[in-house]
């Protein structure tokens, strides 16, 4: 070829090079990470940077991930300075456990604690195995939750004294049950008008729950398809967290619950928290990365909402942490000086479950499925009238909730009760 | 008793063993313990909603007349996660149910114990491809062999 | 350039590729901080979609082109016309804040929805019992496409395998996957989502609907038969062009279009906030029911609300003028 051309072709030859190799640097990562993880359930996973970073830089968080251990909160108080099980202790207390939730318990057929005993039902719940700590809770070392203040000591009295008033009258006491402990049978209260004497701002059934039913108010905040909180970190009725990143943003979608589901963003940025007269169910989040570890603060919590005793001055440092391609580390230190004498945290494990499966449901969703919330008032209602009427007992006489009688799949005392706990 | 009522007060915020969430509602408080129900029928409609699936089913009554009832089933995000979908349960199919009886006394009952006619419990088991962690009453982390109820 | 040395072609040649290949490595990472510094594309090469978003127009009302109404549900005036009714009582407590503002429309073509005449009868039906049948009023989930112009913000984190978008309103969200998933068990009210990219176009398939939904406050409906084809085009950094095309053999004659530009909400601190209106509308769904009802009058299921209106003192008309 002539000399010119073979200068053009050169001079051209070099400009791709250079304009090649510049464009081929931010995606260096991803040839690498292709090959990273190559078990069954890193399957269909984000084109990852190298060993577990996004493309652009940032730990990778991502997939649907939950836990596929159970562990108490706290720890059982026979296991006291023990911070993990052995392998002999998991394997018989998932005998027992398992032999009872499986087991087809009935109470006496027509009483009001068979009627709810449906959630014994393995249908309803999904139970997992015992993982190796004897407590999610890591500090303080002895596995529970600091003692609360004072305040929130009486108000916990105040919601017990109230729920006592309204069981009182009915079988729960009249047979005392556990549902009853700490009161006794007596006639229908007066107290059956009042309002509840705080934001009734629980959503475990069993706990905390009044036994009226005047108002969707009155009702659990799982009744009324609102129970999903922060901080989750699973229970019987499902948990899933599906992690999406962004370099400003991670998306975390918790399937939580009965369909009670709900999406979190949690900005990656130093910008200041929201104004302190904002106040939300879920708080507000702000993240930071620290090496490879997603710190993030949660703060501006609503007043409806009650973390074990917490209310609106939670205060949330949540760590994150990949530890390897099928495991994420969970932890998170709760702190409110008016609720607990002293901070406390928690260490949960999540594991990496299959994307292809895709087994995290946004839907079908509690709100839209909710016949049980006016079905429940109807029925209260159509009670009221019957009594008035002379044709039914009187509904104050009887029980709706804090009943007792396999409320997770376990008794409430007894054999049947949960091994855990005895 | 001063310990115990702590005690009871403790427990009351402590139930279900890792975490926070859990069952959805007091079935007591909508369905009535004096009004059992033992039914058998065909399915004609399936809904797969939250909190509850609901299984409506032709009833024969004994006049020969039919009554169409529905009965509140399992969970849809658990049974979903075991690997029953929406073809899981088609309409024609048979089933008993043991229940309580709504309290405003329309034809809804909860299914308290759900069953083929052959005795098999309704959505029991799985298809072995969902839920590999769930603890079953044989204790050993697999699935059992049932197949997922068609 | 006769008489330049190769070298020295050689020299601007790599400068010009430098400085075109610079424009494509500014890929910063974003922390709500400076938009001038904002990424047009992703790390993989992607147009960057992640961010805060809004719909600018009045869809959400009605997706036809409309002029103002008084209200979503009207009831005859004085006058026997169409053009002469006044608010319906259930909106009428709101005054000029229950109207409708006009629209040019979000519908492509001669702006006709292509009801079939059965359907069109159940649309008309619709928009006269907004009220009880919208499921916006339920705090339900909005579905797809509604979620996409409705007047509150969303989010898009766009990873690699999936583009999620999170939306303040009942703080619901929708993945589209780009990698392979099994489908859903069951049909949804947001459908399940599956993209792809063509050149800078994503491109979204939607399915699995469970036909629970309208598309706006006028009574635009679907059933569960519905399909989507989403296109999500970059126009500017901070506009995207989306276009959706609409079919559904139950309800319509054949598919029809809708399109609009969706804008990044600009503001450094711009955030979404909760709307957890499944508390908001416990009175709405539910008051009837309550022991000591809070609304003076309900009839059945539809709402009829006794409106006697006490102007408190000093604020009636004739005492704003003695200020």
């Amino acid at each position: 070829m002539s000399r010119r051309t073979f200068q053009v072709i050169s001079v051209g030859a070099v400009v791709l090079a250079v304009v090649g190799l510049l464009k081929l640097a931010p995606v260096a990562g991803q040839a690498a990470a292709d090959k990273s993880g190559t078990t069954p359930s890193t399957e269909g996973a984000t084109k990852a940077g190298p060993a577990g970073k996004t493309p652009w830089g940032d730990p990778d968080l991502q997939g649907i991930w939950t836990n596929d251990f159970e562990t108490p909160l706290q720890r059982p108080s026979r296991y006291a300075n023990k911070e993990f099980f052995t392998d002999e202790e998991r394997a018989e207390l998932d005998k027992q456990r398992a032999a009872i939730i499986g087991g087809d318990r009935r109470q006496s057929r027509g009483s009001e604690q068979d009627v709810g005993g449906a959630y014994n039902a393995a249908i309803f719940l999904s139970h997992k195995h015992l993982g190796k700590r004897t407590s999610l809770i890591v500090d303080p070392p002895d596995g529970r939750i600091p003692p609360v203040t004072p305040e929130v000591a009486k108000r916990r009295q105040e919601l017990r004294e109230f729920q006592l008033a309204l069981l009182q009258a009915s079988d729960v006491c009249k047979n005392q049950r556990p549902g009853c402990e700490g009161g006794k049978y007596g006639p229908v209260s007066p107290r059956r008008s009042e309002t509840p004497p705080s934001y009734l701002a629980t959503g475990a059934a069993g706990g905390g729950v009044i036994n009226r039913s005047d108002n969707p108010e009155d009702r659990t905040l799982g009744e009324r398809c609102m129970a999903a909180i922060l901080p989750d970190f699973g229970g019987a009725a499902g948990f899933f967290p599906q992690i999406i990143q962004s370099p400003g943003a991670v998306s975390i979608f918790y399937d939580t619950g009965q369909g009670q589901g709900w999406q979190r963003i949690i900005p990656i940025t130093n910008r200041p928290h929201l104004p302190s007269s904002v106040r939300q169910w879920w708080g507000d989040s702000r993240g930071r990365w620290e090496g490879n570890t997603l710190v993030v603060d949660v703060t501006n919590f609503t007043a409806k909402t009650d973390y074990q005793g917490s209310r609106e001055n939670l205060h949330l440092v949540e760590r994150w942490t990949r530890l390897d391609s099928n495991t994420l580390e969970y932890a998170v230190t709760m702190e409110d000086s008016t609720t607990w004498t002293k901070p406390w945290t928690i260490k949960q494990e999540f594991n990496r479950q299959s994307d292809k499966a895709n087994r995290v449901y946004k839907e079908p969703r509690c709100h839209e499925g909710n016949y049980g919330m006016p079905a429940l008032l109807a029925g209260a209602r159509a009670e009221e009238r019957a009594f008035a009427q002379g044709k039914g007992p009187n509904p104050a006489t009887m029980c709706t909730a804090g009943c007792g009688g396999f409320a997770g799949g376990f008794a409430d005392e007894g054999e049947e009760a949960n091994p855990l706990a005895r | 008793m001063q310990i115990k009522l702590a005690m009871a007060v403790a427990g009351l915020v402590l139930v279900g063993a890792a975490g926070s969430l859990s069952a959805h509602h007091a079935f007591a408080a909508e369905f009535d313990a004096n009004k059992p129900v033992k039914m058998k029928g065909t399915v004609t409609k399936m809904e797969w909603t939250n909190p509850h699936v609901w299984l409506h089913m032709d009833v024969k009554q004994p006049d020969g007349t039919v009554q169409n009832w529905a009965f509140e089933a399992g969970t849809p995000n658990v049974l979903f996660r075991r690997g029953f979908t929406k073809q899981s349960l088609m309409p024609g199919t048979e089933v008993i149910v043991d229940g309580y009886q709504a309290k405003d006394g329309s034809r809804r009952a909860n299914g308290r114990d759900l069953t083929f006619p052959d005795g098999r419990k309704l959505f029991m088991g799985s298809s072995g491809t969902g839920a590999p962690y769930e603890l079953t009453p044989d204790g050993q982390g697999q699935a059992p062999k049932t197949p997922p109820a068609k | 350039m006769r008489g330049w040395s190769t070298g020295a072609m050689l020299i601007v040649a790599v400068l010009a590729a430098v400085v075109g290949a610079g424009g494509a490595m500014a890929v910063s990472r974003r922390g709500g901080t400076a938009s001038s510094t904002r990424a047009a594309r992703t790390a993989d090469g992607k147009p960057d979609f992640s961010g805060i978003w809004q719909a600018l127009n009045e869809a959400n009302w009605d997706l036809q082109a409309h002029e103002a109404r008084p209200g979503s549900v009207t009831q005859q005036g004085v006058y026997p016309y169409a053009y002469t009714k006044v608010p319906a009582a259930a909106v009428l407590a709101l005054g000029a804040a229950a109207g409708v503002p006009g629209s040019v429309g979000v519908v492509e073509g001669d702006g006709e929805i292509p009801y079939k005449p059965e359907t069109a009868a159940m649309r008309k039906e619709n928009g006269e019992h907004w009220i009880d049948r919208d499921p916006e009023l339920k705090c339900y989930l909005p579905g797809i496409p509604r979620a996409m112009y409705m007047p509150y913000p969303f989010q898009i984190v766009q990873s690699t395998n999936k583009v999620h978008m999170a939306f303040a309103f009942t703080s619901t969200a929708r993945t589209i996957n780009l990698d392979e998933v099994e489908p859903p068990p069951d049909d949804t009210y947001m459908g399940h989502s599956v993209g792809r990219w063509e050149g800078d176009t994503l491109v979204v398939d939607v399915t699995g609907f469970n036909g629970k939904n309208w598309f706006d406050r006028a009574g635009n409906f679907h059933s569960d038969s519905l399909h989507l084809v989403e296109r999500f085009s970059p126009i500017t950094p901070d506009v995207i062009r989306y276009e959706v095309t609409i079919e559904d053999p139950k309800t319509f004659t054949r598919p029809w279009r809708i399109s609009m530009p969706l804008y990044r909400r600009m503001e450094p601190n711009a955030q979404l906030l909760e709307y957890r209106c499944i508390e908001f509308v416990e009175e709405f769904l539910y008051g009837n029911l309550r022991k000591q009802q809070l609304v003076k009058r309900w009839e059945g299921d539809t709402i009829i609300v006794d409106i006697t209106r006490k102007v408190p003192p000093g604020d009636q008309l004739h005492d704003w003028y003695r200020r």
